[in-house]
């Protein structure tokens, strides 16, 4: 009995313990490990939205079925979906406040689902029930919000989503979405990987995290685009980096290993590019000379690195979604049409802009 | 839902009549068995004062249908923490329950439904071999089917990047989805799994030999009582109360989202703690365990209500009340073991 009593507290502290190793490692995987500062959005940096996108489909009230109203009386929730924990969140987070700020919104809600589905699904239903008129949602994922589409859809309320697409209607289920092309970034990345190699080479490509459109978009793009314009630019190793900086240098350093003559890698990240950097190094190469490295997203780490020209190039995805999306809330609230689908134009950082563009990185 | 005295009975050492016990002893008792629905009504109060919004029938709508998936992964969860055991599998069981649930309505909605009560209920199985036999920890043994019903989620939605949707019509879409009176079926599926809870614990020679076990699991085979096969069959059904909770949450959302359940099994032992189960097992109420889910789910909720504050605030209130909670608990066992020589 006494030696049974004695083992509870060990038992105790195991949990401890436990709990506090499955926390630590969910927030390394998207940790930012500094050289973001993504905290100050440049003015220089907002969106821009394609030219070409401007025929599509539109969506407009009455074909919606909600009611004309002014931004400045009116209370507008924020959804996001992933803690602020990289710069690319944060940079969206603050983007989006910013700018309800200087349009003048009467109140807006934010919430974050910390990469839990049921808690967006809560979050926006919460939202509408404190009386959110309108909402912005970066969704989780592309499937599985319907609960709080249907909460949003009963009060006819617009819902404009940000960076992550959904499959549902548009003019339906949701206003429009505005985001970037992934598929693109990934073509303009081997665009500018071909470019750097002279058309020859083995590449390898540090994927993001499984199951998510962002990184089979973006492989896609990569691949297919290598294939059409440097035949002999060699895919030999696609391994995933999960998005994070720690787990893109262990893969970086594996994939050295298997395949020393390595001439380029494809990151789909900036912080997974940064951890190979990092790998490459300590593995004797010298990046930007034997190896060259191109990711996607321009956070200013990596914009630094282009500058410093470790990197050949950073493909832009842009996170200020704030100025785009209120200025398409305002115009479909006031009863124009607005595009189904926002395509938004891409920057690319190379060593011909990164020093006067770095300002702008997030 | 104040059978915590009953294993206490059993134990010759242990046979204090009620009679002998002070006042401030039965306070204690019932600060531990009643605490959180005390909190709960405070909480609930002070919101509903402060926030015109909350106390709105959308809103306790809302919190109701919210809170019922992790409820009935609570649930199971609460008779493994009174046996004196843990789950740790049942955040990733929850997730491949919802997948389980969207593959399988293709081949019909009997099918969509059972598939993920036997493939969980299967896993619930191993962990209660392995644990009640194997007598290996709970802890580890857990521990490896999180990973493995992980695994086994991506090897049938190629990595996480297939999700499967299910036929709004379909009635059991319309299970997640339909309201009855008002309220959203799994809220009542949760309703009736609590009140049968209630009976099983309370009423049953199996709640009462898994009160027993948790207390001391050698006394509880020294009296004769089924020790292994109980304790196998409480991981049974946690696993299927979870594989039934994320099929239920994929019908309420039409689709088998990959990337749900993560932490769950945190969240759920949380709340059982938090309704008064001593980690240690022996002692632990099924009521309690709701007031505990309801109560993480209000402050998520007030804290939306405020609607400016950061959302990690959300994790620091739950883990301040789970901290004091189990220093309240430990406190008041101590108290116990002073003041009843026990």
């Amino acid at each position: 009995m006494v030696a049974f009593r004695s083992l509870r507290p060990v038992r105790l502290a195991g949990a401890a313990a436990l709990c506090a190793t499955l926390a630590l490692s969910a927030c390394t995987k998207s940790e930012d490990t500094g050289g973001g500062g993504g905290s100050t959005p440049g003015t220089g940096g907002a969106q821009v939205a394609q030219t070409g996108a401007a025929d599509g489909p539109t969506c407009d009230l009455e074909q919606y079925g909600a009611e004309e109203l002014d931004l400045s009386n009116a209370v507008v929730g924020f959804s996001q979906s992933e803690k602020e924990a990289n710069p690319f969140r944060i940079a969206e987070t603050e983007s989006i406040k910013a700018e309800a700020a200087a349009v003048g919104v009467k109140n807006l809600l934010t919430t974050n689902a910390n990469s839990q589905l049921n808690k967006q699904i809560s979050d926006i239903q919460d939202m509408i029930n404190k009386g959110a008129q309108a909402l912005i949602v970066a969704p989780l994922n592309s499937d599985g919000l319907e609960p709080a589409l249907d909460a949003a859809r009963a009060k006819n309320i617009p819902v404009i989503t940000v960076d992550r697409k959904l499959n549902a209607e548009p003019c339906q289920d949701y206003v429009s979405f505005l985001g970037s092309d992934f598929v693109e970034q990934g073509k303009r990345a081997a665009q500018e990987m071909a470019e750097a190699l002279g058309n020859k080479g083995k590449v390898a490509i540090l994927l993001g995290t499984s199951g998510n459109n962002v990184t089979t978009d973006r492989t896609n793009g990569f691949v297919d685009e290598m294939a059409k314009i440097a035949p002999d630019v060699e895919i030999i190793a696609q391994q995933t980096g999960e998005f994070a900086r720690d787990k893109g240098q262990q893969v970086m350093e594996q994939i050295i290993q298997a395949q020393p003559d390595i001439n380029g890698v494809y990151a789909e990240n900036d912080e997974m590019a940064l951890g190979a950097l990092v790998a490459l190094r300590s593995a004797g190469k010298v990046p930007g000379q034997d190896v060259q490295v191109v990711s996607v997203d321009g956070t200013r780490g990596a914009v630094q690195k282009v500058v410093d020209g470790e990197m050949y190039a950073v493909v832009e995805s842009n996170p200020r979604f704030g100025p785009l999306a209120f200025e398409t809330l305002q115009t479909f609230l006031s009863g124009e049409p607005v595009q189904q689908d926002i395509v938004i134009s891409d920057k690319l950082y190379t060593k011909e802009n990164a020093a006067d563009e770095v300002g702008n990185a997030y | 839902m104040t059978t915590t005295q009953q294993p206490t009975t059993l134990d010759p050492d242990e046979s204090v009549s009620s009679n002998t016990m002070t006042r401030a002893e039965r306070l204690a008792g019932l600060v531990q068995r009643r605490g959180s629905i005390v909190v709960l009504a405070l909480v609930v109060l002070i919101a509903s004062v402060s926030f015109d919004a909350f106390p709105t029938i959308d809103n306790a709508q809302n919190i109701a249908i919210q809170s019922s998936f992790l409820a009935i992964v609570a649930l199971g969860m609460t008779f493994v923490i009174i046996s004196g055991g843990i789950d740790l599998s049942v955040g990733s069981v929850y997730a491949l329950g919802g997948v389980l649930a969207a593959y399988g309505i293709q081949f019909g909605s009997l099918v969509g439904l059972l598939l993920p009560l036997v493939v969980c209920g299967a896993i619930g199985l191993l962990n209660g071999v392995l644990v009640a036999y194997g007598r290996l920890a709970p802890f580890i043994v857990t521990l490896a089917t999180l990973l493995g019903a992980r695994g086994l989620l991506l090897a049938i939605t190629d990595e996480g990047s297939t999700t499967r949707l299910m036929d709004r019509e379909d009635w059991l879409t319309q299970l997640g989805q339909g309201t009855f009176l008002g309220l959203g079926i799994p809220v009542w599926i949760t309703i009736g799994l609590f009140a049968v809870g209630v009976v099983v614990l309370q009423r049953t020679r199996f709640g009462h030999s898994t009160l027993a076990i948790g207390g001391s699991r050698e006394a509880a085979a020294l009296m004769g009582l089924p020790v292994a096969r109980n304790t196998m069959l409480l991981y049974v059904g946690s696993g299927m109360l979870a594989g039934l909770a994320g099929a239920l949450a994929a019908a309420y959302s039409a689709s088998g989202v990959t990337i749900v359940g993560e932490g769950l099994e945190l969240d759920a032992i949380a709340a059982v703690v938090i309704g008064g189960t001593l980690l240690t097992g022996g002692a632990g109420t099924v009521g309690g365990t709701l007031a505990g889910v309801l109560l993480l789910r209000v402050i998520q909720n007030v804290i939306n209500q405020v609607g400016t504050l950061s959302s990690h605030y959300q994790s620091v209130v739950s883990g301040a009340f789970l901290a004091v909670v189990v220093a309240v608990q430990s406190y008041l066992s101590r108290a116990h073991l002073r003041g009843g020589k026990r």
